[in-house]
């Protein structure tokens, strides 16, 4: 079950390093991000380079406003010492490199910052609308200046016998999901296309954070995808700790560590009630709840929190866990979610309906940059906790679960492979002892990145503080916003509506993720 | 099929007989806090107002205003002042009127 | 702030009213107006083995004509305003509006461009539920108050500890 994927020969990454600094200068470097400033007129030749390099994928794109729109592009450098290369280039006019042409995983990255930000590729591709609802005029503030002309609505064309009809569904969906519409464009019963707006939910997150401190800002953060708090509040924080120069006490890193792999744990567990709902298998069902319930009371009684809010601050911790009530508690929760999940690989009904349904190619999780599960089910090897330069998972490295076919089963098999190996870090993370401190020093203007692997993959955030502390630009970025543009191809692979909900339940991705 | 069945038999009832006799994990939860009159003055007041992400506290002369339906339960403001702040161990907090939810804390503490 | 005499009176004949028109059976729809996700994990574990709402008569329905209550959670995206007020005129009366989780009561997000900030600028609330997220009990105990079977508690808190540190 387990693949590597092969290692590049020692060293490219900073050949690559060098070759980026070539085209432009470098700014800075620290744990595990380097940033280099490119000039514009050499950005198209700078993503040839990192887009052309093996083991590098684009993780995030965004821009930021100043006296010049600056756009970042963060790349994941995931062999022989895995990090992150910025690149950051000042975009004078209405117009940057076709980057999406170069790097297909930059292109729904491109329609949040032409929105934002009134910047372009070149070219003239249509850009889709992503977070603006049709009817928002001038009443919408953007992170920068609105596009000159509103996006188009443009999807992939679609003929099946001229018989294909568009049937919009939600955003009021079934009972207890979130709001999500799907434009599913279909001929009867199999899925010919199907697209998602998330614009109803859109929070204005990033808006919202401007001005704030880290302090009051990680609040707002951690409930940007609640079902990920630990994970993106840890982001959120590590990136204000990078640019700050923190280093929080081991022992808290510990702690954070040990709420991260129980929110995995959980994460886990409810999608495997859903996959169980999905494909109508009831008891499956209640007894996958059922071990949910359990692992939320493990929470509540080792943290404080069903769902582990509050527990990540910028320079520590909150709290360190009670690692009594944690060692006794869990075994008995896990224990309950793996007998579930022996008996659910022993149906053959069940496991007959998630074989070769919603398949990703690995080829199309490199080409979109997926992350997680998703991503890690087809064959790919990567996981944010391997970028650690230091830390609980460079002191406990994560043995990381592949597994072939990218369907539904194998991410099945990804997150229950990834679920004894979180018992087995949170042993270890305990074993070691955990703590409750705080690192605080004083503030100054500085940027910084910070990343995590959430259950869904890896968040990544970014901020730039002002001379007070206070953020002129706070970057979130879920694993679910990389990860839902890989639900539409999963979709579109032969399935039928009935597969749609499995698909979605393998995915267990959030809209409020995608929508912050 | 008979697998599960089986295992649903042996599993037995985890059912929570809530709301006709209380439920034992309800004390786990994290709940609003209580607060200490005699302990409150109007500087800690105003700090504890400060660290409040949200809209749950508020001063009004010598009235702590504290909204309940605003409140996370996150413990910030108990931090401030971990002698005047207690959880009250409520969860039961469902309201028919929006008011209902806002209480008058008086603040008899000494001033500074 | 206790409810004043008008507000005291109406909120008990539509408790009365409530309880003799719901109080068999109630059929539950959810709505998400901006939720950060944790709010509809809880509501789905209502129909958990541990919590299991159908002993108490309640159902969960995606259809809004069989639906009596709305449970809606998040701060009232502008955005999704049409969709809110589409969804509550599709349930036919008489209906019950609860709010549950500190977005939908106005504690996480103030109104601003984005947002409505709480469930009520949009839609008539009868029923508040404060948390973050409301644990399935404290959902469980704010149903039973929407259907008249349960009272409520929370008018005769104080929120002041007493010497020995108990709350209330």
């Amino acid at each position: 079950m387990t693949a590597v994927e092969p290692r590049a020969a020692a060293g490219t990454r900073e050949q690559l390093v060098r070759a980026l600094t070539g085209l432009g200068s470098l700014q800075a470097r620290d744990g595990g991000a380097v940033t280099v400033r490119i000039p514009a007129g050499a950005l198209e030749q700078a993503a040839h380079a990192a887009a052309g390099t093996s083991g590098v994928r684009l993780a995030d794109m965004f821009a930021a406003d100043g006296d010049v729109t600056v756009l970042r592009l963060v790349w994941a450098y995931e062999t022989d010492k895995p990090g992150y290369i910025i690149t950051e280039s000042e975009i004078e006019g209405e117009e940057y490199p076709p980057l999406s042409d170069i790097a297909p995983a930059a292109f729904v990255e491109e329609c949040e910052i032409y929105e934002q930000f009134g910047i372009r590729p070149a070219g003239g591709k249509p850009l889709n609308r992503l977070m603006l609802p049709p009817h928002a005029g001038t009443e919408l503030p953007t992170l920068g200046h609105e596009p000159s002309r509103p996006p188009e609505e443009v999807h992939a064309p679609y003929t099946v016998g001229g018989q294909a009809f568009e049937f919009p569904f939600g955003p009021v969906r079934q009972v207890g999901v979130e709001s999500l519409y799907y434009g599913l464009v279909t001929s009867g019963e199999e899925v010919v296309d199907l697209y998602l707006f998330t614009w109803h939910k859109h929070r204005g997150v990033e808006w919202r954070l401007r001005g704030k401190t880290v302090s009051e800002a990680i609040f707002l953060a951690e409930r940007a995808e609640g079902l990920s708090a630990v994970a993106v509040g840890w982001a959120f924080a590590a990136a204000a700790e990078a640019a700050l120069g923190i280093a929080p006490a081991p022992a808290a890193l510990r702690t954070r560590a040990v709420a991260l792999e129980l929110e995995r744990l959980y994460n886990h567990a409810a999608a495997t009630a859903a996959l169980c709902q999905a494909t109508g298998l009831s008891v499956g069902q209640a007894a996958a709840e059922i071990a949910l319930e359990r692992l939320l009371r493990v929470n509540a009684a080792s943290f404080g929190h069903r769902y582990l809010f509050g527990v990540v601050e910028p320079g520590g911790v909150s709290r360190a866990p009670d690692a009594d009530a944690l060692r006794r508690e869990l075994p008995g929760a896990y224990d309950e979610l793996r007998r579930t999940t022996d008996a659910l690989l022993g149906t053959n009904s069940f496991v007959d309906r998630l074989e070769a349904c919603g398949i990703l190619t690995a080829e199309q999780a490199r080409r979109l940059g997926l992350v997680g599960p998703v991503a890690r089910a087809t064959g790919l090897a990567t996981d944010a906790r391997l970028a650690a330069a230091a830390g609980p998972y460079a002191d406990h490295p994560v043995n990381v679960i592949t597994a072939a076919g990218g369907d539904v089963f194998a991410r099945f098999q990804v997150m229950l492979g990834e679920t004894a190996e979180s018992v087995r870090l949170i042993r270890q993370f305990l074993d070691e002892g955990t703590g409750a401190d705080r690192t605080l020093v004083p503030p100054r203007a500085s940027t910084g990145l910070g990343w995590a692997e959430s259950s869904r993959g890896e968040v990544l955030a970014w901020v730039a503080l002002d001379s007070g502390g206070r953020i002129t630009r706070a970057r979130l970025r879920p694993g679910s916003a990389r990860n839902w543009r890989g639900f539409d191809d999963a979709c579109r692979s032969q399935n039928v509506f009935t597969d749609i909900p499995i698909i979605e339940a393998s995915f267990w991705l959030t809209v409020a993720g995608m929508a912050r | 099929m008979p697998l599960w069945f089986a295992r649903g038999l042996r599993r037995g009832v985890v059912t929570t007989r809530y709301p006709a006799r209380p439920d034992g994990s309800a004390v786990a939860l994290p709940t609003p806090p209580a607060f200490r009159p005699l302990l409150l003055t109007r500087e800690i007041v105003d700090r504890m107002i400060a660290q409040c992400p949200g809209t749950a506290l508020s001063r009004a002369a010598d009235t702590l205003v504290f909204d309940v339906g605003s409140c996370t339960a996150c413990g910030r403001c108990a931090r401030v002042a971990p002698h005047a702040v207690t959880p009250s161990g409520e969860f039961e907090l469902a309201a028919t009127t929006r008011s209902a939810l806002i209480k008058m804390v008086p603040i008899l503490g000494e001033r500074r | 702030m206790t409810p004043g005499p008008d507000e005291a009176t109406t909120a008990e004949r539509l408790r009365a009213q409530i309880a003799a028109q719901f109080g068999r059976s109630l059929h539950i729809r959810t709505l998400d107006t901006g939720s950060c996700a944790v709010c509809e994990q809880e509501i789905r574990l209502l129909s958990a083995p541990h919590y299991d709402l159908h002993r108490l008569g309640f159902f969960f329905t995606p259809a809004p004509r069989h639906a009596d209550l709305l449970l809606v959670a998040g701060p009232m995206v502008r955005a999704f305003e049409v969709a809110a007020r589409k969804a509550y005129e599709a349930m036919p009366g008489p209906k019950v509006v609860v709010a549950t989780g500190a977005c939908a009561l106005g504690g996480v997000y103030q109104a601003d461009p984005f947002m409505h900030g709480e469930v009520e600028a949009v839609l008539p609330v009868d029923v508040w539920i404060p948390g973050c997220p409301p644990s399935p009990l404290a959902l469980l105990h704010g149903l039973s108050v929407a259907v008249g079977r349960l009272a409520e508690k929370v008018p005769g808190l104080a929120f002041v500890a007493d010497e020995n540190g108990g709350g209330a």
